[in-house]
């Protein structure tokens, strides 16, 4: 659907596009490396490239295989035909608020725009000014893979009313200034809930398992319980413990992260300031413990026979 | 002689025998072999590091973690035997057919653990942070696109 909305727009700024921002913005300009900041702990590059077959940064084409079919990013470089070069600073604050495309039609949930809308107007801005200043790529948006259910647009909307509130987030004036900054980045930017909470038969977060985890995460994962509780969570991590895997991805066990929290690291985490990474800790390990079992460990193993 | 020859049968199909299970030992039993030799490697990092970042004091024992370190991830592929690959493993089929990219890895693993050898054998603290974290960094590289989530 939205990739049908793309077209349009595309078609109807053909005559009265303005003239993009001048190309060559100084990446020393202050709202371009604040909106870097933004860009790594929003993990944008993650989704946005297709790492796995040697894509461009930021033109999409990444496949996010969920039980509604496979999604695949669009392409967010600023080029004028297949990207996002033609859109206006409104146009992007209205994806990030509202989950809208510029011609007014839903995206689905797959970008993550229920925590975005809880960015900040400055942060929000400043992470556009970052993205207009990337060399823009020629790279047509591939098409969503959808099941039947999932792909009427009135099911994006249905959704919406049901499961998206828009707008920022709003400190907890009871917490400290780093619970809040934690909590602002964990929701706000990083998004950890998109993957670590259930979600519902029609894909709404399950209330009351905020971060439990899943065993229907993307690409058929596993989503671990980050709840502190102590048998299926991670409340036998301390904050340094944890603040230190957010950079490095050693569990105090040393293990390593893998699979999709190893691209979240190593694509974003990983450059946030340290305080920062103390307070995301700080946060996660004060939410409500919820006892939820993840793993297969319960699953038979498959036989190799059923393979042949 | 009829005694004699006896034993001798015994003998030689014991031998056959153990030589079978030897060449032909069950997936299952490599995978869990080389789960183990894992764990053990994920435990002797998360103990050097917690001597490196200061949190104990075992400072006399780095450099066996750092050893046994080295010794584990001398051939990690040769734990990836081919059929080694279904069952109770997290170990994604890229491993086997991604197999250049996998070898490139573990080699830079091993490379990464020798160097941090290298320096604890050398006293030189200055650099133990550094030296961990590459190791750190080069376990994620390949889990990163080697090792399934939690299955």
């Amino acid at each position: 659907m939205f990739v049908r909305g793309r077209f349009l727009l595309l078609a109807g700024l053909l005559f009265m596009a303005p003239p993009t921002v001048a190309a060559g913005t100084s990446t020393a300009e202050p709202a371009v490396r604040q909106g870097e900041y933004v860009y790594r702990a929003a993990g944008c590059y993650g989704c946005h490239t297709d790492e796995k077959h040697a894509g461009k940064p930021l033109a999409g084409g990444h496949a996010l295989a969920t039980p509604f079919g496979t999604f695949y990013s669009p392409n967010i470089t600023p080029d004028a035909e297949t990207g996002i070069g033609r859109w206006s600073e409104q146009d992007f604050l209205r994806a990030l608020r509202e989950g809208l495309s510029p011609s007014g039609d839903h995206y689905y949930p797959s970008f993550p725009y229920p925590s975005y809308t809880r960015l900040t107007d400055d942060d929000q801005r400043a992470l556009w000014a970052y993205l207009k200043a990337q060399p823009p790529v020629k790279q047509a948006n591939r098409k969503h893979d959808l099941k039947w259910f999932a792909r009427a647009r009135s099911f994006v909307g249905s959704w919406k009313s049901l499961y998206f509130t828009p707008g920022v987030y709003r400190p907890d004036a009871a917490k400290s200034t780093a619970w809040n900054r934690g909590a602002y980045l964990a929701e706000a930017a990083a998004h950890c809930g998109e993957c670590h909470t259930p979600r519902t038969a029609l894909g709404g977060i399950k209330s009351g398992m905020h971060y439990a985890g899943t065993r229907d995460g993307p690409d058929d994962s596993v989503v671990p319980n980050i709840t502190p509780d102590r048998k299926t969570g991670i409340g036998r991590w301390r904050a340094s413990e944890l603040a230190e895997y957010l950079e490095t991805g050693m569990t105090p066990d040393g293990d390593s992260a893998g699979d999709l929290m190893a691209e979240v690291i190593d694509n974003g985490l990983k450059y946030l300031r340290k305080e920062d990474l103390e307070a995301i800790a700080e946060y996660v390990l004060s939410l409500p413990p919820v006892e939820h079992a993840v793993r297969k460990a319960d699953k038979k193993p498959a036989k190799k026979e059923e393979f042949e | 002689m009829k005694h004699s020859r006896n034993p001798h049968c015994i003998l030689f199909a014991s031998v056959c025998l153990m030589a079978g299970t030897a060449f032909a030992a069950e997936p299952e039993d490599i995978i869990k072999y080389r789960q183990n030799v894992m764990k053990s490697q994920a435990a002797h990092l998360a103990a050097a590091g917690a001597i490196i970042n200061g949190k104990v004091d075992f400072k006399g024992q780095l450099g066996d973690h750092a050893k046994a370190l080295q010794a584990t991830t001398k051939d990690i592929p040769s734990l990836f035997p081919k059929d080694s690959d279904f069952g109770e493993t997290k170990a994604l089929d890229a491993v086997w057919q991604k197999n250049a990219e996998f070898q490139k890895l573990a080699k830079d693993t091993q490379q990464k653990a020798g160097a941090l050898a290298k320096a604890v054998a050398a006293n030189d603290s200055k650099n133990y942070a550094a030296r961990f974290k590459d190791v750190a960094d080069s376990c994620k590289a390949c889990h990163k696109d080697f090792r399934k989530e939690e299955k």
